[in-house]
């Protein structure tokens, strides 16, 4: 229950950050969808360092891997905005921003992801021996 | 967009919230298994695709408002559905040799969540 409760929190959260970004940075229909790429990459960065690192350390809380995790930076990222915007992207006739938008999303999206798991588990590393796997269901 | 009622933002972001709360359920209910494609995930992202893709096509012949797209796509929708979890799975799937079922999460997700998307825009609008 306290888990289910971080997660409802840190979505919120996630959600106004993503709202933020959206209202600031907002695109037309015909144009590339700059603001959701920025967030899915941020997000896709910092979950994979907190999954590299601190979310292998025996002491960090499920409560907090799902707040943070599946609450906060899984309600900031999205992958719907990023279909609907290629629904809307074909239907405007710009098959090649769709086209570099769903690659650009795709590949720059698991590089970032990457990188933090990378960078994380590094960093994780040099505190503790890297004994302990995350089951992975709070990701 | 220009002037967001307080009203309308609070129930965006109580929508992504529930989205939110969903998706942690389902991932709960068809975790990460060595072998196998993060089922939990794969379903909200597609549906949560489908979703959107509905209410775009209402949206466009006016049969849901500019305030209700913003709370069931931004919100709801995005809540429910998650780029970061996705990539970070499938990074891990790759980083455990499991190279087929990573590449396989990559295009089944695209694959699908663009087609639910696209059916459901053509569908309702």
């Amino acid at each position: 229950m306290r888990n289910i409760l971080a997660v409802a929190v840190g979505g919120l959260l996630g959600t106004g950050l993503r709202l933020v970004f959206d209202l600031a940075f907002p695109h037309a229909d015909h144009e590339f969808p700059l603001e959701t790429l920025l967030v899915n990459l941020a997000g896709a960065f910092a979950l994979g360092w907190l999954a590299g690192g601190l979310w292998r350390r025996p002491s960090t809380p499920a409560w907090l891997k799902a707040g943070v995790g599946s609450g906060v930076l899984g309600s900031f990222t999205t992958l719907s905005a990023v279909m609907a915007s290629l629904v809307v992207l074909e239907r405007e006739g710009e098959h090649l921003t769709a086209a570099l938008y769903l690659v650009i999303s795709v590949l720059a999206g698991l590089a970032a992801a990457a990188a933090g798991l990378w960078l994380g588990s590094r960093i994780g590393r040099r505190r503790m021996p890297d004994t302990i796997t995350d089951s992975g269901e709070t990701l | 967009m220009t002037a967001l009622s307080p009203l309308v933002i609070a129930t965006v972001l109580v929508a992504g919230s529930l989205g939110a709360v969903i998706r942690y359920l389902l991932s709960r209910r068809f975790p990460v298994r060595p072998g196998h494609l993060p089922g939990g995930i794969l379903i909200v992202n597609v549906v949560g695709s489908a979703v959107a893709g509905v209410v775009l096509g209402l949206a466009e012949r006016a049969a849901v408002s500019a305030d209700w797209r913003l709370i069931l796509v931004t919100g709801f929708c995005g809540g429910l559905t998650t780029f970061s979890t996705w990539s970070v799975e499938t990074i891990e799937l790759l980083d455990g040799g499991r190279w087929r079922a990573a590449l396989l999460n990559v295009f089944v997700t695209l694959v699908l969540g663009f087609a639910a998307a696209g059916a459901g825009y053509l569908l309702a609008r």
